[in-house]
């Protein structure tokens, strides 16, 4: 997962690594007390923020107010800025570029500097001339990569980066970093450096052991609702569309991934991706309800398609789970549409017939989809909800 | 590394004696797998099989050369060392979560030994009608002609149920998981798919991110391969930064995409679909072409 860029660059910071002076704003408000002049920079988990106008300098306190203003609550590839870092400005005699990222074909560490950062790095053709090399996954293995490569930078700015990534290389192992991109990293007139933008991609598969990386992710759950989510109750759920028409309860990754893209190419909008895993209910409806309740907030929600195939799960069992949680969960009164296979699918039917059919069960999983999308016709979505 | 496994490979459980554990192991004793020990830290005996303390005793007690692993993520690791320690050719590691700092580490150690390692995340692999090592559904699984490689696990469940309905059953199916950094990357079972005789086309259900995909198309150019090939890319509907469930299946920028991997499939000469039944619809009519004459498709 992609950390916010302030929460990078403190955790570089615990380390000892040299960051812009900066804090975290989530309302106008916060903002009044800090200095001008200052930069303004919208936190969301994706790249090409500057392009996109979430990156401003401001002069003046009005200036900072307008940016604050212009920024917080703006949309950057699908996501919504709802908070801003806010950091002094560096001087600086050179912007440069380094980053560490797993290779998972060659399964080592790419190392890549160059003299000169900034956005157009992005480019495939700029990137190409990046000075490149791989390094075994090991700490004393990309130092010597990193002294390596500095030593075909200008003369004066040769050191700051060599040091500069020597420190990051070991932030990059210390943290189990999947990628950490420094651009720029700002070269001083004494010498020093300053870590200017930071993308750190974190496993959060590490994160068991990895407290440091965990903490700071868990005191923004609203920043990282998908991962607190995920850290909470151990599975994932992704608001697709607020305004999608279908609501999904689906296990398996994959499968629940293919499901979004053949409901997209039958024209309709998903509310949700959900990989609910039915291997891990332990005999509670518990998660059948959560997801059903966050469906239910949908307002243009018509059809409820749940995709259960059970390789050794009980499905009798699971059709009585789901029973339950319809019933907990009232404010759902669209068509639900099970399609269900495998296990003892024959006490699935019998559990949802005598509870008098609430549920529609299918086996193939096209004709549930296509009825699913059938039922949504009777469903007249209710003006002004 | 070496040969790939035959089906009457002899197999070692790691983790046997757990709930998870034991419940595979009876599942896969039923299917026919050459289940010669297992490995934990108490009992004797889980389904008639006999338990070690270690792999290295269990190899040199039962000439195991094979390993499935049923233990936590931040256990695999070190399970993988001790496999490669054992002298073992394959090890199916079936547990989500492996850090990918833990995964790196093992195909550090696995480059200068002869283990194969297959996983993380993966409900490992199937000779339909023989032997598995793991736990894919058998509603899904027949003997044919279909090679099937697979990055997830419930997607390929799905669509091998599909194939198998139209009467297309699989040479070998092999999960070589959702992770990005693996043991076993699609283009690495190539040169298997290529000489089994008992292959006549390829299926690959692919996602998005990473860049596996195509790297396979660059292998089925170099290597000419001559057999059918079929792709299935999931994630058209994704949007840049938000991971939907699988760790390795991010798009970042312009890489990872489903345009890029179908591009990239497409110029090496396979057939790439978005939609299961298209998928499904085009192996059956491929397969009047690829299959032995007198073993036409049974209808669904």
């Amino acid at each position: 997962m992609m950390l916010l860029e302030h929460d990078a660059k403190e955790l570089l910071s615990r380390l000892g690594l040299p960051i812009p002076r900066g804090i975290l704003v989530t309302g106008a408000a916060q903002a009044l007390a800090v200095p001008v002049p200052c930069v303004v920079k919208a936190q969301v988990p994706v790249g090409g923020r500057g392009l996109a106008g979430g990156i401003s300098i401001a002069r003046s306190a009005a200036e900072r107010d307008a940016a604050l203003h212009n920024i917080l609550g703006m949309a950057i590839k699908g996501h919504t800025v709802n908070a801003v870092r806010i950091e002094q400005p560096v001087e600086f005699i050179a912007e440069t570029y380094i980053s560490f990222s797993v290779d998972a074909g060659a399964a080592n560490i790419r190392v890549l500097m160059s003299a000169e950062g900034g956005v157009d790095i992005e480019d495939e053709a700029r990137r190409a001339q990046l000075f490149s090399a791989a390094a075994d996954p090991d700490l004393d293995s990309v130092c010597a990569t990193v002294r390596d490569l500095a030593s075909r930078l200008p003369a004066e700015i040769r050191a700051a980066v060599a040091g500069a990534g020597q420190a990051l290389a070991q932030a990059f192992f210390h943290y189990e970093a999947v990628l950490l991109e420094i651009n720029p990293l700002f070269i001083c007139a004494d010498g020093n450096w300053v870590v200017g933008d930071a993308k750190f991609v974190a496993d959060d598969n590490a994160f068991e052991r990895r407290a440091d990386v965990r903490g700071q992710v868990e005191a923004r759950p609203t920043l990282y609702p998908q991962m607190a989510l995920k850290l909470n109750q151990g599975y994932d759920f992704v608001r697709l569309d607020p305004l999608g028409d279908i609501g999904l309860v689906t296990t398996g990754a994959g499968l629940s991934m293919q499901l979004v893209d053949e409901l997209v190419k039958r024209g309709h909008s998903p509310f949700d991706f959900c990989d609910i895993r039915t291997g891990e209910f332990r005999g509670r409806p518990d998660r059948l309800i959560q997801v059903l309740r966050w469906i239910a907030e949908g307002p243009r929600i018509r059809a409820v398609l749940v995709n259960f195939f059970a390789g050794l799960t009980d499905l009798g069992e699971i059709a009585g789970l789901l029973l339950q949680a319809l019933q907990a969960v009232p404010e759902i009164r669209v068509p639900v549409t099970a399609r269900l296979i495998g296990n003892n699918l024959d006490e699935a039917v019998r559990v949802v017939g005598r509870a008098g059919n609430p549920i529609a069960i299918e086996t193939d999983l096209e004709r549930a989809i296509d009825m699913a999308i059938a039922s949504m016709a009777a469903i007249a979505v209710e003006p002004g909800r | 590394m070496s040969a790939f496994v035959t089906p009457d490979v002899p197999v070692l459980v790691h983790g046997i004696t757990g709930r998870i554990g034991r419940r595979h192991t009876r599942n896969m004793l039923e299917y026919g797998t050459n289940i010669v020990a297992g490995v934990a830290a108490r009992e004797d005996r889980v389904e008639g099989v006999p338990v070690f303390r270690s792999t290295a005793e269990a190899v040199r007690a039962t000439g195991a050369r094979a390993a499935v692993a049923i233990v936590p993520a931040l256990s695999v690791l070190e399970t993988i060392i001790d496999s490669i320690d054992a002298g073992l050719q394959l090890i199916v590691t079936v547990a989500e979560g492996v850090p990918v700092h833990d995964a790196l580490r093992a195909r550090q150690a696995l480059r200068h030994s002869a283990t194969r390692w297959i996983g993380a995340s993966t409900p490992g692999l199937v000779f339909p009608g023989k032997s598995k090592l793991g736990f894919l559904p058998s509603v899904s699984i027949a003997p044919g002609d279909l090679g099937v490689m697979a990055k997830s696990g419930t997607l390929s469940y799905e669509v091998c149920h599909r194939l198998v309905r139209a009467g297309l059953g699989q040479s070998l199916w092999i999960g070589v998981g959702g992770d990005a950094v693996k043991g076993t990357r699609f283009a690495d079972m190539l040169p298997y798919f290529a000489t089994d005789p008992a292959t006549r086309a390829l299926v690959v259900l692919g996602e998005i991110g990473g860049n596996e995909e195509e790297e396979l198309a660059t292998a089925l150019q170099a290597t000419s391969f001559a057999k059918p090939v079929y792709a299935l890319i999931a994630g058209s509907a994704a949007r840049e930064g938000v991971t939907m469930g699988h760790a390795g299946a991010l798009i970042h920028g312009n890489t990872g995409t489903v345009a890029s991997k179908s591009a990239a499939l497409q110029a090496a000469g396979a057939e790439v679909f978005t939609r299961i039944d298209d998928l499904v619809r085009a192996v059956a009519a491929g397969a009047g072409a690829f299959r032995p004459s007198q073993n036409p498709p049974v209808a669904a």
